[in-house]
């Protein structure tokens, strides 16, 4: 019988999940993904994590308590830094501890860390202790690495060309996106990707637009060069991955001529988004005229408030268009 | 009128009041706003069902077309909305605190022992203010009751709390924001002359009270309203009799999934009417096949 590996749909879930797929289907291991986030995930979360933690923490703990009892392993890498030179969330390289200490009962946790901030090829070294959990063959693990690094480049490559994976698709949303002239309004969705595809958390914030008529972009939708191109016009260089990507591909849609606002969606009490939420929002204040708002989720935020501003921020949008014309 | 809590209950006795005050007339069209917009929009049969800070800038441009600023504070929330050739530019409400809105005047008021009409005049008859912590409501009356104890006269408490209540305001709401002139004060605390003053003091600039400053939402919605109807449509709306009809809202958890949504429902007479509140639409697509609530 293959083994399980329990993988939480949570935080790295919406950014490596088909890194994660492919490299452990390989490896013949079957993978056992928590659902999608319920009231009840978000209580158990709530109820174990620790209280200081940020929302996004706190339901990850939720998904593991979701598959803890089903599965053979958990896999909850340590997650140090995903691209050279840049760090990211320091919750996600204690997440292993933070589960270990806060729910019990857990199966094996395969907890290897991955830190790309010196050397991308650390990867693979962590690939390789990863995969001695199901095989000693080296060569099976290099081709499985080999495998999945591949599809997950693929998925990236389609997602910046406008098509939204399966395994994150928010809603009903299928067709392929990307800044339309014909569309009514183009409206630029910028937060962490856990925030942004997770329709419990986001209180469906992507139907509530769409039943508007507004087309959304996001950060993954915008082309990794680009992101690149204009995030090094900043005079300092932002050491976080996210907010690299957070305020490149904010700066490059901002010069696209059909944007129509930019909704910037932050968890309450995220330390990063404070710094890029405050970047992106100076950026749009002294480079532009665009409408911009920030909505901040929590646990107790209720969903009345999120469509008050919704519907004043699309009728803010709307008023300014016609009154453009 | 307050709602007390009782939205249904409210809109009745409004409805009563108004059937009473107009007399035999043709209603050509109706909206709805505020918090309870979806709800008060069943009952009556609006045209439009429109959010507060679209209702409130509308109202204010109508009164004073070159405005620039509002700031809004009502009971449960405030805002500020900032305009720009004549357009809404930038908005913003308060999260969950409830510091800077009029729960917080009323509570303390009414912990000083002072009606809340009378709050604003012992507020002017200071002339040394108490630093009061504005942050949270509730560190707020706590920092309050000390002072009492040290022996500081009430008036100077009062203006104490309304320059907390606007420091609060302009630090959480108006940061980064430009607030030009003219400068709107809307919404039922503006009733509060304490509270203008503090505005007025704090800003450096002069604060204008509109004629309709308690209604100015519903002004807004009325506006509209007629902007939509002059379009010549027929009305939703049901007349003043199906208002004063019996209606009665319960909520209940639904048991579909484990997202247990509490799904409110709307009945008439054991007729229902409406529900919303769940997060799939099971329930309130169901009725006459559209979503009562904008999603």
């Amino acid at each position: 019988m293959p083994a399980k590996v329990g993988i939480p749909r949570s935080l790295s879930y919406y950014q490596l999940f088909p890194l994660w797929k492919t490299f452990f289907e390989e490896m013949g291991a079957e993978l056992v993904v928590s659902g999608p986030t319920t009231k009840k995930i978000l209580d158990d979360g709530v109820k174990c994590c620790v209280d200081e933690a940020c929302l996004p923490v706190k339901l990850f703990h939720g998904h593991v308590a979701d598959i803890k009892d089903r599965v053979d392993y958990l896999f909850i890498p340590r997650l140090t830094s995903i691209s050279k030179g840049e760090y990211i969330c320091p919750k996600f390289g204690g997440l292993p501890d933070m589960v270990r200490t806060s729910l019990h009962g857990l199966p094996e946790i395969i907890s290897t860390e991955i830190n790309l901030r010196k050397n991308k090829r650390n990867s693979l070294k962590a690939a390789m202790e990863i995969g001695h959990y199901f095989t000693d063959k080296d060569s099976q693990i290099k081709s499985a690495y080999k495998k999945a690094v591949g599809c997950y480049n693929l998925v990236k490559d389609n997602f910046e060309k406008g098509y939204i994976p399966d395994f994150i698709r928010p809603g009903k949303t299928a067709e392929t996106k990307s800044l339309e002239k014909d569309r009514n309004l183009n409206i630029a969705l910028v937060g962490h990707t856990y925030n942004i595809y997770d329709s419990f958390v986001n209180m469906n914030i992507w139907r509530k637009l769409e039943n508007k008529n507004a087309n959304i972009i996001t950060i993954e939708m915008v082309d990794e060069k680009a992101i690149n191109r204009n995030a090094r016009q900043l005079p300092k260089k932002i050491f976080w991955n996210y907010g690299r990507k957070a305020v490149g591909s904010a700066m490059h849609l901002l010069n696209e001529k059909n944007l129509d606002g930019v909704i910037y969606v932050m968890s309450f009490g995220c330390g990063i988004d404070s710094f890029v939420c405050d970047l992106v929002e100076r950026r749009i204040r002294r480079t532009t005229d665009l409408p911009f708002i920030v909505i901040t989720l929590d646990e107790h935020s209720g969903e009345a408030g999120l469509d008050t501003r919704l519907e004043a921020f699309i009728d803010m949008v709307r008023w300014r268009c016609t009154d453009k014309k | 009128m307050r709602t007390g809590g009782q939205p249904i209950e409210a809109l009745r006795k409004g409805m009563e009041y108004l059937a009473g005050q107009l007399g035999n007339i043709e209603i050509r069209g109706a909206g709805t706003t505020g918090s309870g917009r979806q709800l008060a929009s069943v009952i009556i049969g609006a045209d439009i069902v429109k959010n507060e800070i679209t209702a409130h800038a509308v109202a204010a441009q109508n009164l004073v077309p070159e405005v620039k600023t509002i700031l809004e504070i009502g009971g449960q929330d405030s805002k500020i909305i900032i305009l720009k050739n004549g357009v809404v530019y930038d908005f913003a409400m308060n999260t969950v605190c409830a510091a800077g809105t009029g729960s917080f005047l009323d509570r303390q008021a009414s912990r000083l022992n002072i009606p809340i009409e009378e709050f604003g005049s012992y507020a002017l008859r200071s002339d040394s203010p108490v630093r009061i912590a504005g942050r949270c409501a509730v560190f707020a009356e706590s920092d309050m009751i000390h002072k009492q104890q040290m022996g500081h006269r009430v008036d100077d408490i009062v203006r104490g709390l309304c320059q907390a209540l606007v420091r609060n305001y302009l630090n959480n709401l108006a940061k980064g924001k430009l607030i030009a002139e003219p400068i709107l004060f809307q919404g039922g605390v503006a009733a509060n002359v304490g509270i203008t003053a503090a505005f007025e003091e704090a800003l450096g600039k002069k604060v204008i009270i509109p004629e309709y400053y308690d209604v100015m939402g519903a002004y807004g919605a009325a506006l509209i309203a007629k902007r939509k109807m002059e379009k010549s449509i027929d009305t939703n709306f049901k007349g003043f009799d199906a208002c004063l009809r019996d209606y009665s809202a319960r909520s209940r958890e639904c048991s579909g999934c484990s997202n247990v949504c509490e799904v409110i429902e709307l009945f008439s007479n054991d007729e229902l009417l409406a529900s919303w509140g769940d997060r799939c639409g099971k329930w309130s697509s169901r009725l006459e096949g559209r979503p009562l609530v904008a999603r």
